[in-house]
């Protein structure tokens, strides 16, 4: 379980980003939707904390992500992975050397600096490429890959630190429709063999499609926080209710 | 309804735009320039000069350097050991300034160093570069005496300056969302600039370090005959200024000409090596 409790984040410009969240993600899909600088991204990492929140509790089982230390941080993150709008992939290498970058956290500090692989986590990293689609593809640079293929290489790269939980930066945002439902399918299947997906989502078909949680934030506030069947017009309403008023002015 | 017809009006005459200041201060070098050049020219000694015999004399030197290049008081073996003494004073100096630069780059580059550190780092490297390289070779050859330890001093502490700003400028062209997602996945500082800086600033840094290898190679001809720190830069110096011997200096001229080419040749393969 990853459970937050009392969450506040206010941005250097005194925008509030996160006001007094309390949530508890359970395995499964779970959505957290909202509009544009409603603060999803801000929830997603202060999860893993690239984004550091004031005050509050961010705690994965038992152990606390927001006051934890450089060293108890570096392996709590080990545990998390996470996969992004933009891939992050460094685009010079190939897709292989992408994905084994999600071990480096494991490793020694010294293997890690030699980018020192056992046979082991290089057959893995092979093995979860032909699992992604992308066998074919192990040596190409990450450059030279579609869009959708590079979202599979950072989903690669996230379940090669076998991760308890993934956490989904509007993963499907810059995606074609089919790529889009092979990003979700997968995510979903990874859901079943019970890996926690957070997913930050734009669209609420998608999120009402795939998602067996839903999560609305609107203001830095969590409006909305149950399964995906009580979803409801009233539900959508209080989560998009400032971009109601703003499209009605 | 009838159309308008229409009435053709005269473009307006282009108006003379009066100078700006900084065209003004230009034109105002120039032709104080011209002005000090023209009081040269006319106030000259030139009662001890004949002009034909200059210009044949000229001619000849130009001739036995360009034509007839030729061994003087040096041999074969004392010029390219001068010559190899020359390239690997640039090649020393070069990497020298290249490790110790991308470390002072990691605290001179926003991503990783706090904004005070940066622009102290800045300030600092732009002060080193505003000196010739040819004069911190001079302070240093006051310093601990002339020779080649002044040269590789001067000519790393420039490089450094030089290198610090490329490579972080270089650095900062790195999306810092990509260093983000090393950081997710639990690598430390060092982990993310090797797995995630590196591969993505490795060409840049490998072809700014190759341009100043160049200008090192040049300096340190330069510092050979202007600081004393001998090279092949000491031998020309002393065919040329003590000797009068031009077929030598035609010589090493090719000589330096010839590697000048063979560094463009390296640059160019490496190039399209690095972005292919």
């Amino acid at each position: 379980m990853l459970t937050i409790a009392g969450l506040n984040k206010t941005y250097p410009n005194h925008k509030r980003g996160l006001e007094a969240v309390n949530v508890t993600f359970a395995p499964g899909v779970t959505a957290i939707i909202g509009p544009s600088g409603a603060g999803k991204t801000t929830l997603l990492r202060s999860i893993n904390r690239l984004i550091t929140p004031e005050s509050g509790s961010v705690r994965l089982g038992d152990q606390e992500i927001r006051t934890a230390n450089a060293k108890a941080l570096r392996k709590i993150r080990h545990r998390i992975g996470m996969i992004f709008q933009d891939y992050n992939l460094i685009e010079e290498l190939a897709a292989i050397d992408n994905v084994l970058h999600g071990c480096l956290g494991g490793k020694t500090w010294l293997a890690g600096i030699l980018g020192h692989y056992t046979a082991a986590e290089q057959a893995r990293a092979y093995e979860l490429l032909a699992e992604v689609g992308l066998a074919d593809f192990a040596t190409q640079r990450c450059a030279d890959l579609s869009g959708g293929q590079k979202q599979r290489v950072g989903i690669a790269r996230a379940l090669m630190q076998s991760p308890e939980v993934i956490l989904c930066d509007e993963p499907i945002a810059s995606l074609d429709p089919a790529s889009t439902q092979a990003v979700m399918t997968l995510l979903g299947d990874l859901a079943k063999r019970g890996i926690m997906i957070i997913v930050n989502l734009h669209q609420v078909d998608i999120a009402r499609q795939y998602a067996d949680h839903i999560v609305g934030v609107n203001q830095g506030r969590i409006v909305f926080d149950g399964p995906t069947a009580g979803l409801n017009d009233a539900a959508l309403a209080a989560i998009y209710a400032k971009e109601a008023v703003a499209e009605d002015a | 309804m009838i159309a308008k017809p229409l009435t053709l009006t005269r473009a307006p005459q282009p108006q003379k735009r009066p100078l700006s200041r900084a065209q003004r201060a230009t034109r105002l070098l120039l032709l104080a320039l011209t002005a000090i050049s023209g009081y040269a020219l006319v106030t000259m000694h030139t009662d001890h000069l004949n002009w034909a015999t200059a210009f044949a004399s000229f001619w000849h030197n130009l001739q036995l350097m360009i034509v007839h290049p030729h061994l003087g008081q040096d041999s074969w073996a004392a010029l390219l050991q001068a010559f190899a003494n020359t390239i690997a004073l640039a090649m020393l100096t070069t990497l020298l300034g290249a490790f110790l630069a991308f470390f002072l780059a990691l605290a001179t580059a926003r991503p990783f160093a706090p904004k005070p550190l940066a622009l102290a780092m800045r300030s600092l490297m732009a002060v080193i570069r505003a000196i010739p390289t040819i004069l911190w070779v001079l302070v240093y050859a006051t310093v601990i005496g002339l020779g080649n330890e002044a040269a590789v001093v001067g000519l790393t502490f420039h490089s450094v300056a030089y290198l610090t700003k490329a490579f972080a400028e270089a650095m900062e062209t790195v999306p810092p969302a990509k260093l983000a997602a090393l950081r997710a996945t639990g690598c430390g500082f060092w982990l993310t600039v090797r797995h995630a800086l590196w591969p993505e600033v490795r060409a840049s840094l490998l072809s700014w370090t190759f341009i100043r290898f160049e200008i090192n190679f040049t300096n340190a001809v330069a510092v050979g005959a202007a600081a004393g720190t001998g090279g092949i830069g000491y031998n020309l110096f002393m065919a040329s200024a003590f000797n009068f011997d031009f077929q030598e200096v035609g010589l090493i001229v090719y000589l330096l000409l010839a590697f000048a080419i063979c560094l463009e040749f390296v640059a160019v393969r490496m190039r399209k090596h690095l972005t292919h």
